[in-house]
């Protein structure tokens, strides 16, 4: 296997006009699943299409596995690619398509076909696949847009808001699906989204892009790692648990119907065990909560 | 890991068999990685050529387009079927009299332009207008597939599926003709220039009548709109060019974007200027020919290479 990152932005600019949807970022991307997070218009887009070679840059270098697609189109090859927007043919079956789409990456036919029915099952399409496509739902039309970015096994496969358009319980399904083709399949994936909950259940890195330059990235569990915030729930007895708690040190404030406690390590617990004694609050919850990452970001502004 | 799904998918489902009393058996293998043969643009190519022409005769899709196709064929084909009819109706009475005279090869293509009209102008734009319409092109274009790729793979295959109907109504007249003859050998022996002759013209009718609807599907997502266009410029253009015929010079006659592939089929018959007058240049109608070939290739070409990017 190559030396050479997964994928790697070298100080990539991108102008439209004299707007710059991506100002010379550089960074780096391993293998495993890499959220690529930010509002609407920051880049990220622009920056799967720079890796996919669908766009030329400006200036600097988007390359997979060492190598420019814009300059190679066979790095295709080892690429998956799910957009956005529409891309299906509605008067053909999952089946028959995957199978085209297959040769398209350059499986031979019998292979291809063979992929097409293992992928689709994955994806939970059984008999549906037979059907032409224009019939499908959302859900069903967002697993094939998946299967066919997947159908030639690639090393890497993009993924432009998958859950968009789903409801709750088909935007779960997708996400499982996503966390199975990372960590089970063993293709990498980069999952562009404005969605920090995607990113937070099914992502190990993140890079966050804002304005076309990179604000933020690393590991997800770094970033929502266990907070030094204690949150208490108690039954009756709150203010007189907050100024228990305020007189021994702590910093303890009311957060909705909870307490939280800051900057709590070992030592900490022993007093909040006090005064809980002394406030004589009944307790009903106590433990450190992982702080979500919308909160994290929310707090850096 | 697969070997553990499938050791246990296989436990699993062999303890279910032994309770029912059956010997079936489900492995399930997970998720197995490709280690295959990977053979790039090459196979994307003909992936693509292979896709064009089951689109042509409508393959994987509903009854219509292929009763189409049947249709399109029985036309381009009827021509040829009518002169046997008539040859054969007047062989035991020695041959047909003079008094009637029966278009040959060399003006099969003349006969037959309308249906290759029809025929281009709905068939062309299932293959381009579709993929934009739908999408579908921005997936190739992700794969390992430049522009001049995908349009290459798309003008070859209804080039192919073109020549095959030009072709089959052709070869249909030939033997006809020649099994009609009182003397087939001597028909053969006189007139086997015919054959080469009837390919040459046929590929040169082809390309235009390839080219020119591409470039037009090009340029609209609406195969609807497409086909309107692809006939729109070919009767416009005869139009004009027949207006202008009247009151300026021969030459806007090479304005006609049906009657370029005519004179070519002309020239290669050798009957150039029977029909149409010596007004032209040999020279200049094949310079012509070249035109309206290499313009509209160009044009299909620049507007996906713009798509690609």
């Amino acid at each position: 296997m190559s030396s050479a990152p997964l994928l790697e932005a070298r100080e990539l600019r991108k102008n439209y006009r004299n707007v710059a949807a991506l100002d010379g970022v550089s960074f780096t991307v391993e293998r495993g699943i890499t959220g690529l997070l930010g509002p609407n218009g920051a880049g990220k887009s622009t920056a799967i299409k720079l890796f996919l070679g669908l766009l030329t840059p400006t200036s600097g270098e988007a390359l997979v596995l060492g190598e420019s697609a814009s300059g190679n189109v066979e790095v295709r090859a080892r690429m998956g690619y799910m957009p956005e927007h529409d891309c299906l043919p509605s008067g053909v079956s999952a089946s028959e398509f995957l199978a085209h789409m297959g040769q398209i990456s350059g499986l031979p036919p019998d292979a291809a076909r063979s992929r097409a029915a293992d992928t689709l099952r994955h994806v939970a399409l059984d008999e549906e696949r037979y059907r032409p496509i224009g019939e499908y739902s959302t859900g069903m039309i967002q697993r094939v847009k998946l299967a066919q970015a997947l159908v030639h096994d690639p090393a890497v496969v993009f993924l432009d808001e998958p859950t968009a358009g789903l409801d709750p319980v088909g935007r779960e399904e997708m996400l499982a699906l996503i966390r199975r083709a990372g960590r089970e399949f063993g293709v990498s994936v980069v999952l562009s989204t404005h969605l920090m909950g995607d990113v937070e259940t099914t992502c190990d890195r993140i890079i966050v892009l804002e304005g076309g330059r990179v604000s933020e990235s690393g590991e997800v569990a770094g970033f929502t790692a266990e907070s030094e915030t204690v949150f208490i729930d108690v039954d009756g007895g709150a203010d007189a648990l907050v100024a228990a708690l305020s007189e021994r040190g702590l910093a303890a404030a009311m957060d909705g119907g909870s307490i939280a406690v800051q900057d709590v390590g070992d030592a900490e617990y022993d007093h909040i065990r006090d005064a809980l004694a002394d406030a004589g609050a009944r307790l009903r919850r106590l433990g450190p909560r992982r702080r979500r990452l919308a909160e994290i970001f929310r707090s850096r502004r | 890991m697969n070997g553990g799904n499938a050791a246990g998918a296989a436990g699993a489902a062999g303890a279910a068999g032994a309770a029912g009393g059956g010997d079936g058996r489900v492995f399930d293998l997970g998720y197995r990685r490709y280690a295959g043969a990977r053979e790039g643009r090459a196979r994307a190519r003909r992936a693509l050529f292979i896709n064009g022409v089951r689109t042509c005769f409508g393959l994987g899709r509903g009854a219509w387009p292929k009763a189409l196709m049947v249709l399109f064929f029985g036309a381009a084909m009827a021509p040829a079927a009518v002169l046997i009819a008539v040859g054969g109706l007047f062989s035991d009475l020695g041959g047909v009299p003079d008094i009637i005279d029966l278009p040959g090869a060399d003006e099969y293509y003349r006969n037959v332009s309308p249906v290759l009209l029809i025929f281009a102008a709905i068939i062309a734009p299932e293959l381009l207008c579709p993929d934009r319409r739908e999408g579908v092109i921005h997936l190739y274009f992700a794969r390992p597939l430049t522009a001049a790729d995908y349009v290459i793979g798309r003008w070859t295959a209804f080039f192919a599926v073109s020549l095959a109907l030009i072709y089959s109504g052709q070869a249909l007249l030939l033997a006809g003709l020649t099994m009609a003859a009182p003397e087939p050998l001597e028909y053969l022996r006189e007139n086997w220039l015919d054959f080469p002759r009837s390919l040459l013209a046929g590929a040169a009718v082809a390309v235009i009548t390839t080219t020119i609807p591409l470039a037009v599907s090009a340029f609209t997502p609406r195969r609807a709109y497409a086909s309107v266009a692809v006939i729109g410029a070919f009767t416009l253009t005869l139009i004009i060019a027949g207006a202008l015929d009247e009151t300026l010079s021969p030459w806007s006659r090479l304005i006609d974007a049906g009657s370029v592939q005519v004179y070519v089929n002309d020239i290669i018959f050798g009957t150039y200027g029977d029909s149409f007058g010596d007004k032209l240049p040999t020279a200049a109608a094949l310079a012509w020919y070249a035109v309206v070939a290499v313009v509209p290739a160009g044009l299909l070409w620049n507007r996906y290479r713009r798509l690609a990017e």
